[in-house]
């Protein structure tokens, strides 16, 4: 036998269980990604499309070593999105990323665990600097963003996704 | 941890997926030959499928296996049981990387999977998919003792065939 090492860790904030992606998500990672909530990552998509992408969160963690969590409500279990470091093959540079279900909406959720993702890349993964890809019209992803203490650098063009804005964070000395 | 089995027939390994297999598929999903698994796809839509193909066996408990040419090492298939979300039934499928055609690979580690998918997760039937016109496959399903069953229209892969494996007890 040979192991898929996909042993993805499992954090915890407040209100959050950080977890790797499950088969039980997939309903409400389908309302996600059909919805218009999925525009800021290249949706809406087909209903087919959302297995496919937890599939691919999971594989992240095989390939890199790292990757998206999703995210559970403590105090309900519900499913409310993904949050991670994220770097498929010719991203700009690693990620953190975020993308919370209409249910996560508004309630400093995101925030919370894009700092645990944040903290998890500075201080195990070792990353010195870390970005935020946010597309151009995504206002509320860029005001959290600015609430995490990122700053503007220059637009990135990307073959499929367009022009994409990038939001670096502070480093690591600037946080501890 | 999900735990992919390691499976040995005579000229071929079939073993789990990783970051080694990258660039074997880079250069499948370059090529037209990838055209009817939806391809062809740039690196950076490979590494994505790599990586769905890794998760699918976390998610479904089982999913596609990297064949190695034992002989060599040479990684030279993506061959196993699929199936995402959006699909008729679980099948077996299977694509050659580019130049390991003609040699009766597909048909070899094809059998393996589908004594794996019977034998080991209790599948008690299995279909596999095959776009209109891929006569390379059409012919591996035949020498595996499959039989037309219907045809099937995926949103984005458009007309497929449907091929019925004989059932466990038919093909031991």
């Amino acid at each position: 036998m040979n192991a898929i090492p996909v042993d993805i860790p499992v954090l915890e904030t407040e209100r959050l269980i950080l977890r790797g992606h499950r088969i039980e998500d997939l309903e409400e990672e389908k309302a996600f990604q059909t919805s218009d909530r999925a525009k800021g990552i290249g949706g809406p998509n087909p209903p087919e499309y959302a297995f496919r992408a937890m599939c691919g969160y999971i594989g992240h963690w095989v390939l890199r070593g790292y990757g998206m969590w999703a995210l559970e409500e403590k105090s309900t279990g519900r499913y409310l999105g993904r949050v991670g470091c994220y770097y498929p093959d010719l991203w700009l540079e690693q990620e953190i990323g975020w993308s919370v279900t209409a249910a996560g909406e508004g309630r400093g959720i995101a925030f919370e665990a894009a700092r645990k993702a944040r903290e998890y890349a500075y201080e195990t993964l070792g990353w010195t600097t870390a970005i935020s890809v946010i597309a151009s019209d995504n206002e509320r992803s860029m005001a959290l963003a600015k609430r995490m203490g990122c700053t503007q650098d220059p637009d990135w063009e990307h073959p499929s996704y367009g022009m994409l804005t990038i939001w670096r964070h502070p480093g690591p000395e600037a946080l501890s | 941890m999900t735990t992919v089995p390691a499976i040995d027939t005579e000229r071929l390994r079939l073993r789990a997926l990783g970051p080694q297999d990258f660039e074997p598929l880079c250069a499948f999903y370059a090529s037209d030959r990838s055209s009817f698994v939806g391809g062809p796809m740039d690196p950076e839509g490979t590494w994505r499928a790599l990586a769905c193909e890794i998760g699918h066996w976390t998610l479904r408990g089982y999913g596609r296996f990297a064949v190695e040419e034992r002989e060599t090492g040479a990684m030279c298939g993506l061959i196993g049981p699929w199936n995402p979300h959006g699909w008729p039934e679980p099948e077996i499928g299977w694509d050659l990387m580019n130049g390991f055609e003609g040699r009766g690979y597909a048909t070899e580690a094809g059998r393996a999977a589908r004594d794996f998918v019977y034998n080991s997760l209790g599948w008690t039937t299995a279909i596999s998919l095959i776009a209109l016109g891929n006569d390379g496959s059409r012919g591996v399903a035949q020498r595996l003792g499959a039989t037309l069953e219907r045809q099937f229209t995926h949103h984005r892969f458009g007309e497929m065939e449907v091929w019925r494996h004989p059932a466990p007890e038919a093909s031991s």
